[in-house]
């Protein structure tokens, strides 16, 4: 079982504070995703909840039971950092038993348990050797083993991944939803990339300096993100937002061309921030004028931007359509995918 | 500019430091060693190739007081530089204003000359007059002051006192440093697995400085080894001999007593000790983890 709940959890360095009440329940085996831009308290509230620092108010559990006041090592947490932060004195053997040997476990025991994790990240030939002699994706394996062998309620992950290039990354994000899957161990996994996120997320975290922005399953993130923001940071290539308003049921941009139907239940003359993906603009016969104004094909899809009605929009299709710079084409939104937010406070409206 | 007259432009730059050397350390060190093999005779040269002055040395009754005393100077003076070091540098290693200021201060000792600090040790220890003694008695930690200096049995062990208010400083802020060079995620990761600050410090701090340990003891040793105003300053090898070590016995056969056969023995012996202490820490930093990677 590892079931957390965070409850109104503040944080402050000094007169700073960077956290503002952030409320989060895990349940038990969830794989829950913190994204967010840099700095914007990530790491902070993974270190709270791994008790390496002391938070200023609010509540966490485990299974229902407060862990606030526990030193780290009684909190049943195994931690994988950024850096790894492998022992450089110890071999891969030795850093992946060092918790049991702190634990007093038997020797034995402490072997059994190293060659099993090892076996599951396929380390057992590089059990003699040392930190300096491993791969970059090596030595995430076996911090991430050095995780495992405690066989902890919870598995916290720093931004794993962000020291690996791009081709190792793929691969460790797909190893570690793997071990998710075979261990079944909630995990609370930070990064900076929503694609990572979306990917591997059972729930995602979105953050922004301190506060929570939207919780939810990753397509309910792309489909109904809860303000601009979210909007703006979920999604790849990001959302298209143009000023419009509201007249007979219609989104108007200003010039006055009609772009799609208004959501439901947005009042008549109201001004408003349109939201449209990249992939949910399509070239029809009939629809909004707009001009090329640059064309990126890149093979699967062609994405060109597009000026609408003075703002510059980018539109994503796997269609072969022929344009070039200076061409006219008329766009028009998939229904239903047109996302309304407020001019003022990026809320979504509809 | 070709490749021939860059290595000629090189060598020519060099060319001071190499004879710097040549003449001042390799010049004198082959003079000691030809020296020690002389035999002299009321100061005059009585034929080369000869290990009368070794004989000597080792027949002379103070020889051994003397290995006694360079082996407490040293060895202890090394041990307790190091471990005093080690304990200071720990807590200077903290993070706190207090801590902060303490690492400049720490440093008074090494501003004040050998001479200075031997000196003003030499009144503070003093038998009849020393801020020491008197705060004793005052204090009715003791009947009447002790004499420090002029106890055969104390005096080396005051000696290395005075000898690690001395070097200890620097000892501490070295090590500090490597303290505070850990990275603080391996700190954390052995928090998470459950270390506790003794066994944080067994098993991630001191492995990691490791390499600055072993170098800051060697240094240490040397230093100890080549110190030489301190004792012959507060004490000049007395009472009696009882504080003579190499340094101050080798100045004393040399300088006063002009049997430069012997001194110049000593000397080879002392060099001798200093090749093994430097040849250890060779050794011992070719097996270090920091050096080459594995055992
Ligand atoms: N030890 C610290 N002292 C003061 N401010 C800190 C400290 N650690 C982090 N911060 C501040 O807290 C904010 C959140 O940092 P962090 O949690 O590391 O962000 P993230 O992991 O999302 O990039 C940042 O603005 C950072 O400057
Ligand atoms: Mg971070």
């Amino acid at each position: 079982m590892g079931s957390v709940a965070l409850r109104e959890i503040r944080k402050s360095y000094g007169a700073v504070e960077v956290l503002h009440g952030i409320d989060l329940d895990v349940a038990d085996g969830e794989f829950v995703v913190l994204v967010g831009p840099s700095g914007c308290g990530k790491s902070t509230l993974l270190r709270s909840l791994a008790g390496l620092e002391t938070i200023s108010g609010g509540e966490i559990s485990i299974d229902g039971a407060s862990i606030v006041h526990l030193p780290p090592k009684s909190r049943d947490i195994a931690m994988v950092f950024q850096n790894y932060a492998l022992y450089p004195h110890m071999n891969v053997a030795e850093n992946m038993g060092f918790a049991l040997k702190m634990a007093k476990v038997s020797k034995p025991e402490i072997d059994a348990k190293v060659r099993k994790a090892a076996e599951i990240l396929s380390l057992t030939p590089l059990l003699e050797r040392y930190p300096k002699q491993l791969s970059g994706g090596q030595r995430q394996r076996v911090a991430m083993g050095r995780a495992i062998v405690r066989d902890p309620k919870v598995f916290l992950f720093d931004e794993p991944l962000s020291n690996l290039d791009a081709a190792l990354r793929v691969q460790m994000r797909a190893e570690i939803k793997e071990l998710h899957q075979r261990l079944g161990t909630t995990i609370v996994y930070v990064t900076h990339d929503q694609i990572e996120a979306m990917t591997m997320a059972d729930k995602i975290v979105v953050m922004k300096d301190g506060h929570v922005e939207q919780i939810g399953a990753p397509l309910e993130l792309y489909d109904c993100p809860a303000n601009r923001f979210v909007a703006g940071f979920i999604g790849s290539p990001a959302m298209n937002f143009i000023p419009a308003r509201v007249q007979n049921g219609q989104a108007l941009l200003a010039d006055g061309t009609a772009l799609a139907p208004a959501p439901a239940g947005l009042a008549e003359g109201l001004a408003f921030v349109a939201g449209v993906r990249p992939e949910h603009l399509m070239v029809t016969e009939q629809g909004a004028a707009a001009t090329v104004t640059l064309v990126e094909p890149t093979g699967a899809e062609i994405q060109f931007v597009v000026d609408l009605a003075g703002t510059s929009v980018l539109v994503s299709t796997r269609d072969r359509v022929n344009l070039r710079h200076g061409d006219r084409v008329s766009l028009a939104v998939e229904p239903g995918r047109l996302h309304a937010f407020d001019t003022e406070t990026g809320q979504r409206l509809g | 500019m070709n490749r021939r007259s860059d290595a000629w432009l090189a060598y020519f730059m060099i060319f001071p430091v190499v004879a710097a050397v040549l003449a001042f350390v390799l010049g004198p060190t082959w003079d000691v060693a030809t020296l020690s093999l002389t035999q002299f005779v009321m100061g005059q040269e009585r034929g080369f190739g000869t290990l009368a002055n070794f004989r000597a040395l080792w027949a002379d009754p103070i020889f051994p007081t003397v290995v006694r005393n360079t082996v407490i100077w040293i060895l202890g003076g090394t041990l307790f530089c190091v471990v005093t070091g080690l304990a200071v540098g720990t807590f200077l290693a903290i993070d706190s204003k207090m801590t902060t200021a303490l690492r400049a201060l720490i440093l008074l000792p090494w501003v004040l000359p050998d001479v200075v600090t031997a000196m003003a040790w030499k009144w503070m220890l003093h038998g009849q007059v020393g801020v020491i003694g008197d705060a004793f008695t005052r204090t009715g930690l003791t009947e009447k002051p002790i004499s420090f200096l002029g106890d055969p049995n104390l005096v080396m062990w005051m000696l290395v006192v005075v000898l690690v208010w001395r070097k200890m400083p620097l000892v501490a802020l070295i090590l500090c440093a490597a303290i505070r060079s850990v990275p603080a995620e391996q700190i954390e990761a052995s928090r998470m697995d459950g270390a506790n600050a003794r066994q944080r410090f067994r098993h991630v701090i001191l492995p990691n400085i490791a390499f600055s340990l072993t170098a800051v003891t060697v240094i240490s040793m040397i230093w100890i080894t080549a110190e030489f105003t301190l004792p012959w300053v507060m004490t000049g090898g007395g009472p009696a001999n009882a504080s003579q070590i190499m340094s101050t016995y080798i100045y004393q056969q040399s300088f006063t007593f002009f049997n430069w056969g012997v001194g110049s023995a000593m000397s080879v012996v002392n060099l001798g000790f200093l090749i093994c202490v430097v040849g250890l820490y060779l050794y011992v930093n070719r097996r270090s983890w920091a050096a080459g990677g594995s055992k």
